[in-house]
């Protein structure tokens, strides 16, 4: 078996600026990376260090990479600093993945946050490729000010596919915004859907999460039905360094999105 | 099983030297520490002590370093790090091969294996014995072990007149006997039933030295029990988040890895980590899970003897009772556990494990 800790060099085509802190990487793996759309990557900057993020790419097309990322701290600092050309190390993928399996002629509603609307845009290509994978998508997505919205030149093609809305909102009023103003959880008040047909998936920083998760309960969604990307300090990716436990789950093994029925319970689990 | 005199032990580890790095309990002062035997340094085989029970340390760095390069990244790009050479470690206990089974669960036996611990887990050999006596923290018998190898040696030697029982546990440890016929003879059925009542005898023992701790339900369930007990902090008081506990804890497996820069390109290396860190669980952006000690300090117990069950079917402690001789605020894991069991401190202010 291939060692585990060993990455695969890929080389950074481009660099996307998506706004002041997010930014995509467009990466060429040395080999295909097959991965199912929700499970993770460790990122390697050769020498300084790696860190875990989802791909935001299709998970069809496996000799390429995207990955969006928010600037942060050490490494990501690094990565925001970096042209295209050099080479970066990739190890993975891990995790579950989102439950795709699940969603078949069930409404997907996806609800993102920020960078979080990352991994997302990985499950939506994959939904738009698979038409039949799932009933109709409808995307909430929630961004302080229309600068730090992500993927802004695919929204409008997103909006018009058939069975597909798309709904963008910023927390507060901003100048040339004509568009809906609010938290994201302020779209989810008068939602037209079937809680018993719909499945909802979530990811953001974890008070969004949270805020989501108390309001999709507010408006009649099961436990089952409300599944959550989240986030913990990750290393090894695999379950054997042990620091993303969240109860007796490992994040990266049995994650990282968790269905809420499953962690419930546990204390602290979003914060 | 066969029977081994013991000036014929000698002579084995002499002939060990040839494939291994010999590891094995030697005599220094007051105190048998775990050395590697150096030829014309320490001596060879003849200064090999017998321990009766465990050894202060455990014995996990022999196949998990405290750190260890797991890979490199030089000009041909990246690469696995290398493989120690074979280890041979004389003086295992019970329940220092309890623990190789329970680390096997998570490195091993599942989709993702560590690759250096399989390695060292393939070349190494145990040869291990029975205790001959406990030490007053050993509870190997309360967490389902004995205090003699069940399991996990190539050969397990049990101190009988003149030598030693030889019990034969692997393919490794027949071939050894095979290569070295002259030394062994079959043993007859009084060695035997010696070596068993001897057994018997010391399991009675670590049992009634733990009578005072005999608790009656699952530890899982009572450490469930207190989802917000102000007990836990009771326990945790005299922590000082030292990290003794997970360092010298055979079972205990959590690491980190970290990129080092140098001269030829880089290496990482996975480090032993602490649970009891403040920033172990630190994420991005600062915000950490298990803020408080006493939410590590549960944390600590529940991984052990709750979640580990669940995900891997075994608890994750192998009673050596290490933890309880290291911890500076004199934490008795054993007596936690009882009086999770047998109190009640009801409070609101703790939310539970996480
Ligand atoms: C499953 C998953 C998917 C994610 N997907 C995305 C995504 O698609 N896009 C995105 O923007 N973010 C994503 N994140 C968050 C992202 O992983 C963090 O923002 C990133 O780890 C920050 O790394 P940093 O080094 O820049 O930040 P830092 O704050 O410097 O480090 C974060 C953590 O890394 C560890 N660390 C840092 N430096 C060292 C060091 N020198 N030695 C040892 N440990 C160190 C620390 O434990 C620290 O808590 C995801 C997180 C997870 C868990
Ligand atoms: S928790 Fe304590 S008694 Fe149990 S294996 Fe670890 S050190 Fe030994
Ligand atoms: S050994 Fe004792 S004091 Fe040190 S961290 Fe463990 S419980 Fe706390
Ligand atoms: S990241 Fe190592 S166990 Fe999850």
């Amino acid at each position: 078996m291939k060692n585990p800790f060993v990455p695969v060099p890929a080389v950074l085509e481009a660099v996307i600026d998506e706004t002041p802190t997010i930014k995509t990487f467009c990466l060429k793996p040395a080999e295909p990376i097959p991965f199912r759309a929700g499970q993770f990557v460790q990122l390697e900057v050769p020498g300084l260090g790696e860190a875990p993020f989802t791909p935001s790419s299709s998970p069809f097309e496996p000799d390429r990479m995207e990955i969006t990322i928010l600037k942060t701290g050490l490494v990501t600092n690094r990565l925001h600093e970096l042209e295209a050309g050099v080479t970066l190390g990739i190890r993975g993928p891990f995790g579950k993945g989102y439950p795709i399996h699940r969603f078949e002629d069930q409404t997907v509603l996806v609800i993102g946050g920020g960078v979080g609307l990352a991994p997302l845009r990985s499950l939506l290509f994959h939904l738009f490729h698979e038409p039949e994978a799932c009933g109709n998508v409808s995307i909430k997505y929630g961004s302080r000010e229309p600068a730090e919205m992500c993927f802004k030149r695919q929204h409008a093609s997103w909006g018009e596919r058939p069975g597909v809305d798309f709904t963008p909102t910023i927390d507060r009023p901003a100048e040339g915004w004509d568009g809906h103003v609010g938290l994201v959880t302020t779209l989810l008040d008068d939602l037209d859907l079937d809680r018993e047909k719909t499945y909802a998936v979530s990811c953001g920083p974890e008070v969004m999460l949270r805020f989501v998760t108390w309001k999709l309960l507010d408006v009649g969604f099961p436990p089952e039905r409300i599944y959550l990307s989240m986030n913990r300090n990750m290393s090894c990716g695999m379950g054997i360094c042990g620091r993303c436990n969240v109860g007796s789950y490992y994040l990266c093994k049995d994650g990282p999105d968790m269905c809420y029925a499953d962690i419930k319970d546990v204390p602290y689990a979003l914060g | 099983m066969k029977y081994m005199r013991t000036a014929s032990f000698a002579k084995l580890v002499e002939a060990l030297g040839r494939d291994y790095d010999i590891y094995a309990p030697v005599q220094e002062e007051e105190r048998l520490l775990l050395q590697r035997l150096v030829p014309g340094e320490n001596g060879g085989g003849a200064s090999v002590a017998w321990n009766p029970a465990r050894l202060g340390e455990s014995l996990k760095p022999i196949w998990f370093q405290t750190s260890r390069v797991v890979s490199r990244w030089t000009a041909e790009g990246p690469e696995a790090g290398p493989t120690p050479r074979p280890r041979a470690i004389i003086g295992a206990k019970g329940c220092d091969l309890a623990a190789l089974g329970i680390i096997d669960k998570v490195f091993r036996d599942h989709t993702f294996q560590e690759p250096g611990w399989c390695a060292a887990r393939e070349q190494n050999l145990v040869i291990s014995g029975d205790c001959t006596t406990c030490l007053d923290s050993c509870f190997c018998t309360m967490v389902g072990h004995a205090p003699h190898p069940e399991a996990h040696f190539d050969l397990n030697l049990s101190p009988l007149e003149g030598g030693f029982g030889v019990e034969v546990g692997s393919p490794k440890g027949e071939a050894l006997v095979a290569d070295h016929a002259d030394l062994f003879e079959e043993a007859g059925g009084e060695q035997v039933a010696a070596r068993d009542a001897a057994r018997a005898e010391m399991t009675e023992r670590v049992e009634a030295q733990n009578e005072p701790h005999a608790v009656r339900d699952p530890f899982a369930q009572s450490i469930e029990k207190h989802k917000s007990n102000r007990l836990w902090e009771a326990l945790a008081a005299t922590c000082v988040q030292c990290n003794a506990c997970n360092m010298v804890c055979p079972t205990c497996h959590c690491f980190f890895l970290v990129d080092v820069a140098g001269e030829e390109g880089s290496s990482r290396l996975s480090c032993w980590d602490s649970c009891f860190e403040g920033g172990y669980a630190r994420m991005a952006g600062g915000g950490t899970p298990r803020l408080q000690l006493v939410e590590r300090f549960k944390n600590h117990y529940h991984h052990k003897f709750v979640s580990f069950p669940k995900n891997w079917g075994v608890t994750a402690c192998s009673g050596c009772g290490r933890c309880i001789d290291a911890c500076m605020g004199r934490i008795d894991k054993r007596a936690c556990l009882h009086r999770l069991e047998t109190e009640w401190l009801p409070s609101d202010t703790l939310q539970g494990v996480q």
